[in-house]
């Protein structure tokens, strides 16, 4: 893949750089037929970030989708090593002409540049793990709520809230929307706690389905807030009850971004997550689905893991359920398992999940509760659109090219 | 013991804010003092081993336009709080343009300061953000460790310098030892001096300018006006003092001193 950045658009993929390193500090780049994904997973797998930039992005954009996967150029980058090249965007705006973006030529290493003015030119070559590309599945024309607000509008809300602040409680309801910050119960004696709140007048679009307050970690969301604000597009916020994951998402002509969150589930039901410990049979959705490919390739039935944390799941074992336990999120919709499909939730079993059961173990107990729960289809956000992409589907990314053809005229597989 | 009050000018919002800012820069926890008329933020520490202490106090018609408070006891008709000023410093900062302010003391998990800030809005029913500062209530037999302290009797007392000039040289002399000397004497003149094992340093400032020699000087007027009256203290805490400095921009200051301490007296 080779493509190139010009002028103010280099500022752009800058800030969007540095808005998923809030997330985590490693990145995947994606070249895809539609433009280049560049997506983040945080610890825990409790947040995804991507943003996806459309060919119209790039002044010049090939990929040579019929060359083996490796020329493709998917790799895995830690953030540290992106980030300093677009560090300061006061100055990338000043020197910087155009930015080339050039992987596959090398197994092992992904070479950017940037052209700058009076003829210098900055060349790195970064070291790379080839690795699975993750892209989570959101199903956003599920979520019962659904809320548009201007980038200032949020800014506003989180402003009161301290940078150090990790996690806040959002509430909605059809008379107000409130925020709050959300601490521990052991810490809350001596914390001052905030709470803002707000008419839900000031939303450009708002439609609660169900009242419902679900707790997030703000901090992960800063990055595409202030990239929203900076270019001054409206914020889509996907949500259902607590425990379902919400997605924040902006998009204009040439870049769709979105972050997905995990939720608290309420106390009530909560999941005692333990390593390699039993499966709780009364588990909410804690559940990893994680897709390979475009969502709307066509011709694989959605598959779909229930049961259980993630961790809990042995290395080997293939991703079965019974099939009385469902993902709340695909309202009853069957489960199937496909033992071919193992290689697909490569992020805890491919990994040592010895180790995987042990991340959380270190983790704050807040984020203890925060389910790695990221499934559904990254696909359109708008409710409108919604209907098109009933079909949450995973197909091989060996053979997504193949289908790149086939896609527009397959027709989607419905689900139950 | 009860307290409500409010803010409605945004000016007056804005003053106290930069008073509550300076204060949270200069210690960790402080008392807050409430009685009919005045708001008093006060530290003490141990003056003796170079501490710090610090009396502010507010005439509260200066800055609120309701003021309601009922103390402990109608004989003790005053309310003591411990708090965390920086916590009051962050719930004011965002609330600089609100149409209204109210503070109220309150009973959540703990007893809080509870400050509301209504602030404008897009839509005809105003944001509002709420917040609930945890303070510890001082019981009334602790009250007389914070007496008002009694400006003592100095021996000189002169205007200081700008204080951006002065907190450049403090901050350079911060780098080589841990106390300054700092000596003035009534002829205007002040000098900063440090010294250790391989350098000394001093920096001389003349013409400052003494004020009236009004109540507590001692020994009048028969002391020497070249005569240097010096104080060790730690630069550190001189240096917290001078960044704290938001109150005033012309920085006409007052220094006081008896050996061996100073008394700064922002004007």
């Amino acid at each position: 893949m080779k493509c190139v950045i010009e002028g103010s658009n280099v500022k752009v993929f800058g800030k969007a750089i540095h808005a998923l390193s809030r997330i985590s500090d490693e990145m995947w780049l994606d070249p895809l037929e539609k433009g280049l994904a560049v997506r983040s997973v945080g610890p825990a797998h409790s947040s995804y970030g991507c943003f996806l930039f459309t060919r119209l992005f790039f002044q010049l954009y090939s990929l040579n989708i019929s060359s083996p996967q490796a020329a493709l150029g998917r790799c895995k980058l830690p953030v540290k090593s992106v980030l300093p090249l677009f560090r300061c965007s006061a100055s990338i705006e000043r020197s910087v002409d155009s930015c080339k973006i050039s992987t596959g030529l090398s197994d092992t290493q992904v070479t950017f540049q940037l052209f700058c003015k009076h003829g210098i030119t900055k060349t790195y070559n970064l070291g790379f793990q080839e690795h699975d590309v993750l892209q989570a599945v959101f199903p956003a024309h599920l979520c019962p709520n659904v809320l548009k607000a201007q980038p200032s509008l949020l800014g506003d809300m989180v402003i009161h809230f301290p940078a150090s602040q990790e996690e806040v409680t959002l509430s909605v309801c059809p008379k107000r929307v409130t925020m709050r910050n959300y601490c521990e119960e052991r810490d809350q004696i001596k914390v001052m706690s905030t709470e803002m709140s707000l008419h839900p007048e000031e939303f450009d679009y708002f439609h609660v389905g169900v009242d419902s307050d679900i707790t997030f970690c703000l901090k992960e969301l800063r990055g595409l807030l202030s990239f929203a604000e900076s270019h001054g597009l409206p914020v889509y916020v996907h949500f259902g009850h607590p425990g379902q994951p919400v997605r924040f998402s902006v998009e204009n002509m040439v870049l769709e971004a979105s972050v997905v969150l995990a939720t608290q589930t309420d106390s009530e039901s909560e999941v005692s997550v333990q390593p390699g410990g039993s499966e709780d049979p009364a588990a909410p959705s804690v559940c990893l689905s994680v897709e390979r490919s475009q969502s709307w390739s066509p011709c694989m039935p959605p598959s779909v893991c229930t049961g259980g944390g993630v961790e809990s799941r042995p290395q080997d074992a293939p991703p079965t359920a019974p099939p009385e336990e469902q993902v709340p999120s695909s309202q009853g919709s069957p489960v199937l398992s496909r033992p071919g499909n193992l290689e697909y939730f490569g992020l805890h079993v491919a990994t040592d999940s010895g180790a995987h059961a042990a991340e959380p173990e270190s983790a704050d107990p807040a984020t203890f509760r925060l389910h790695s729960l990221l499934f559904g289809a990254v696909s359109s956000p708008w409710p409108n659109e919604g209907d098109v992409l009933h079909t949450s589907l995973a197909c091989a990314s060996d053979t997504e090219e193949d289908n790149m053809e086939e896609r527009s005229s397959a027709t989607p597989m419905p689900i139950y | 013991m009860r307290f409500r009050a409010k803010i409605l000018d945004v000016g007056c919002l804005n003053s106290f804010t930069r008073v509550v800012n300076t204060i949270s820069k200069l210690t960790k926890t402080c008392t807050l003092r409430l009685t009919a008329d005045n708001l008093y933020f006060m530290l003490s520490d141990k003056v003796a081993n170079g501490g710090v202490s610090m009396w502010c106090e507010l005439d509260q018609g200066n800055f609120f336009d309701e003021f309601q408070m009922e103390g402990v006891a109608s004989d003790a008709n005053e309310i003591y709080l411990e708090l965390v000023p920086e916590n009051l410093s962050r719930a004011l900062r965002t609330a600089q343009n609100a149409k209204s302010l109210k503070a109220k003391l309150t009973k959540k998990h703990c007893p809080c300061l509870t400050l509301a800030a209504e602030l404008p809005s897009l839509s005809s029913v105003s944001r509002v953000v709420t917040h609930d500062i945890p303070v510890d209530v001082i019981p009334r037999k602790l009250w007389h460790d914070f007496r008002e302290p009694t400006v003592p009797d100095f021996d000189v007392s002169i205007y200081l310098p700008p204080l951006k000039t002065m907190k450049n040289v403090i901050d350079r002399m911060k780098n080589l030892s841990n106390f300054l000397v700092l000596e003035a004497n009534r002829s205007g003149q002040m000098n900063l001096k440090i010294e250790t094992d391989l350098v000394s340093v001093s920096t001389h400032f003349r013409d400052l300018g003494n004020p009236p020699c009004g109540d507590g000087g001692s020994q009048g007027a028969s002391q020497d006006l070249e005569t240097m009256a010096q104080a060790r203290v730690d630069i550190k805490k001189l240096q917290q003092f001078l960044s704290s400095q938001q109150v005033n921009p012309s920085k006409a200051m007052c220094s006081k001193l008896i050996y061996p301490s100073i008394h700064l007296l922002p004007i």
